[in-house]
């Protein structure tokens, strides 16, 4: 689904150059639930950036779906991250003017659909999130865990291949995360493959996998089929951290 | 491609694009109006005098000293100023066209009080002046040298019995489209106002006041020369001959009658006084440009303004829609999409206001009313206006990248 060889990024300022990503290579399978998890600074969003065709990337090679990205078109770019991207970002990232019903229908529109295969799309993808009754609502009347829902919503809307996920639950409480969290796996049950950035090990232990990122570099962790159970968090954690 | 959604965001941000509606409404009623009176100045201004080439024909004023026997020094000084090199052939005239002041009188078709009265412009040519002028008969004959009356106004109050009249004032005064040819014109409807013969038609000759009503090409032309001590010599001259010719023709006037007064212009081309006669208009078309282009220039710099303070504010949200799958293209569009709801909102007020203007206008001054291509030529210059305005901004937010979505700003 995802193969990343040797990908760098590199950030150049007028006084500094970062190398926000060294030679990372990962892989990851379609219908996998990935976590990347690493400490601040280690280049996480950068790669959810690289990932996700938000940023290009200076040297290596990525096939996403079966495709070389490195050599596209802003267009092409756009359009992949239209159609076969979904996007779920920290801080929700609903556009404060829009409603609900048209915060879901922005990236249909992008992709030119007719109005009534958009208007089922919205309908189906807030009922699946459960916020069908909020249509007319603006972002601004929402709680934190109902606007993540309609990112959701927005994400599976357009039925992606893949769903990125950049701390999606670090802007909520305990409670709405585990609500996001749910939600994602029952998306993922369904066939989605998701990657989700996080610096929580609580959450990523619930993961299939972990991929570690420390210093621009990954290492994987597989927690093995009963990764999802209930194994103590404080195991995990230092175990990941260890790994690099 | 997304009006609703764009409206309903507009929706919530009411009074940026109120006022950037508000503002392109006044401009256009502004300048639609100052648009439509600087064309009818320039229009003015610009009108044809007949006279073929204004910067060869030159006029010379002065007065004589009342001691000379004005005929003989008259044809002195015709004689004098043909032999000046450069000139090609010389009249005199009591009146020129943009000369400011001149002869005029009524004309009437009947010597009754029912006849109505024409005012028109009376010039007393010598043989030479429409000649000079450059003035061409269109119908009928000119003058016979044995026609040229030469008249004392101390000693006669003799009138010429034949005339030429311009075709405006042929057609003011026969307006049934009948040739004039023969007929007979009165100097006045009264019982005892003299009467003249029409032998023939002239096209546009311009009077020396040039005003804006249609009576400016009203002329009736007398085959007579004054004896008067104001004088005015025609003279038409080879072509880029003007600056070496000014000093020897005043220098031959001068040597003729040394005592006599030379007008203030000396020697001034009908073209220098066509400018002269305009200024007004064309200060007032200066004035009003000025006023169109800094209303225009200050409408734009508003909508370049607001649009990049709306660009900024909304960078996350450009990211955010970059992220989700707009292309440089879809920003672009969406920018431009929202300025033309608002410039289209504002045109079509100012449309509105236009009129309203307009018709105070028309009220305070002689000016016709907005002509419909005109109002639409200014919605079209005004959506080019906000558009080309708002192109900076919106391809700006369109190279705004992505990543914004996740990196916070
Ligand atoms: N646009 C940028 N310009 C310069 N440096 C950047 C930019 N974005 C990220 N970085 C740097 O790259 C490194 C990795 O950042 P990031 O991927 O955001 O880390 P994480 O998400 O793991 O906290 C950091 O050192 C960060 O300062
Ligand atoms: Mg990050």
């Amino acid at each position: 689904m995802l193969k990343m060889e040797g990908v760098q990024k590199i950030y150049r300022t007028d006084l500094v150059q970062t190398h926000a990503l060294r030679s990372l290579s990962l892989e990851v399978e379609e219908g996998e639930f990935v976590a990347v998890t690493g400490p601040s600074g280690s280049g996480k969003t950068t790669f959810l950036n690289i990932a996700g065709l938000l940023e290009t990337f200076d040297g290596g090679r990525y096939t996403l779906d079966g495709k070389d990205v490195s050599g596209l078109s802003d267009r092409e770019r756009s359009k992949i991250r239209n159609v076969k991207i979904g996007f779920i970002f920290q801080s929700f990232n609903l556009i404060p003017d829009l409603n609900v019903y048209d915060n879901v229908d922005v990236p249909l529109r992008y992709r030119g659909l007719g109005g009534g295969d958009r208007d089922k799309r919205i309908k189906d993808a807030l009922e699946r999130v459960g916020l069908a009754s909020r249509l007319k609502h603006l972002p601004s009347q929402l709680s934190g865990g109902q606007q993540q829902r309609v990112a959701i919503a927005r994400a599976l809307a357009g039925s992606p291949r893949i769903l990125f996920a950049d701390e999606p639950t670090g802007n909520l409480d305990s409670l709405m995360a585990r609500e996001v969290m749910n939600m994602l796996e029952e998306i993922n049950v369904q066939g989605t493959t998701i990657v989700m950035v996080t610096h929580d090990p609580e959450l990523a232990r619930r993961m299939h996998r972990n991929i570690h990122i420390m210093d621009g570099q990954a290492s994987d962790f597989d927690h093995g089929s009963d990764s999802r159970s209930d194994a103590p968090v404080d195991r995990i954690a230092p175990r990941i951290v260890a790994s690099v | 491609m997304e009006i609703r959604p764009i409206l309903s965001a507009l929706s919530r941000n009411k009074t940026g694009a109120f006022l950037i509606a508000a503002q392109i409404a006044l401009t256009f009623a502004i300048t639609i109006n100052a648009a439509y009176v600087i064309r009818d100045r320039l229009a003015t201004a610009a009108r044809p005098s007949g006279v073929d080439d204004e910067d060869r024909v030159v006029a010379v004023r002065f007065a004589m000293t009342s001691s000379q026997n004005i005929d003989a020094l008259q044809q002195r000084d015709v004689a004098t100023l043909r032999g000046v090199p450069g000139v090609e052939s010389v009249a005199i005239t009591n009146q020129i066209p943009f000369g400011g002041g001149g002869w005029s009188g009524g004309f009437a078709v009947g010597n009754t009080r029912e006849s109505p009265n024409v005012n028109a412009g009376m010039v007393f040519d010598n043989g030479d002046v429409l000649k000079t002028l450059g003035v061409k008969v269109i119908e009928g004959r000119y003058f016979t040298p044995d026609e040229i009356m030469v008249i004392d106004p101390d000693t006669s109050r003799d009138t010429p019995p034949v005339v030429l009249v311009t075709r405006e004032l042929a057609k003011a005064m026969f307006p049934s489209g009948e040739s004039v040819l023969g007929k007979t014109i009165y100097l006045g409807n009264t019982p005892d106002a003299p009467a003249v013969r029409i032998i023939g038609v002239i096209g546009l000759m311009e009077t020396p006041w040039a005003s804006v009503s249609a009576k400016h090409l009203y002329s009736v032309v007398f085959p007579q020369r004054l004896l008067q001590t104001e004088n005015q010599y025609l003279l038409r001259l080879k072509p880029g001959a003007l600056e070496q010719t000014k000093q020897a023709v005043l220098a031959a006037l001068a040597k003729n009658d040394p005592d006599r007064v030379a007008g203030r212009d000396g020697l001034a081309s009908i073209a220098k006084m066509r400018a002269k006669r305009y200024r007004g208009e064309h200060a007032v078309a200066g004035l009003l440009i000025a006023v169109t282009v800094f209303l225009l220039i200050v409408t734009a710099s508003g909508i370049v303004g607001m649009a990049s303070l709306w660009v900024n504010l909304r960078r996350k949200q450009i990211g955010v829609r970059r992220a989700l799958g707009a292309t440089r293209g879809d920003i672009v569009r969406y920018f431009v999409t929202e300025n033309l709801l608002i410039t289209g909102t504002g045109v079509v007020a100012g449309v509105i206001a236009a009129q309203l203007l307009n018709a105070a206008l028309v009220r305070q001054m002689t000016l016709p009313q907005l002509p419909w291509p005109g109002l639409a030529f200014g919605v079209v210059a005004l959506i080019v206006l906000g558009v080309g305005s708002v192109l900076g901004p919106a391809v700006r937010a369109s190279r705004l990248s992505p990543a914004l979505a996740t990196r916070s700003v």
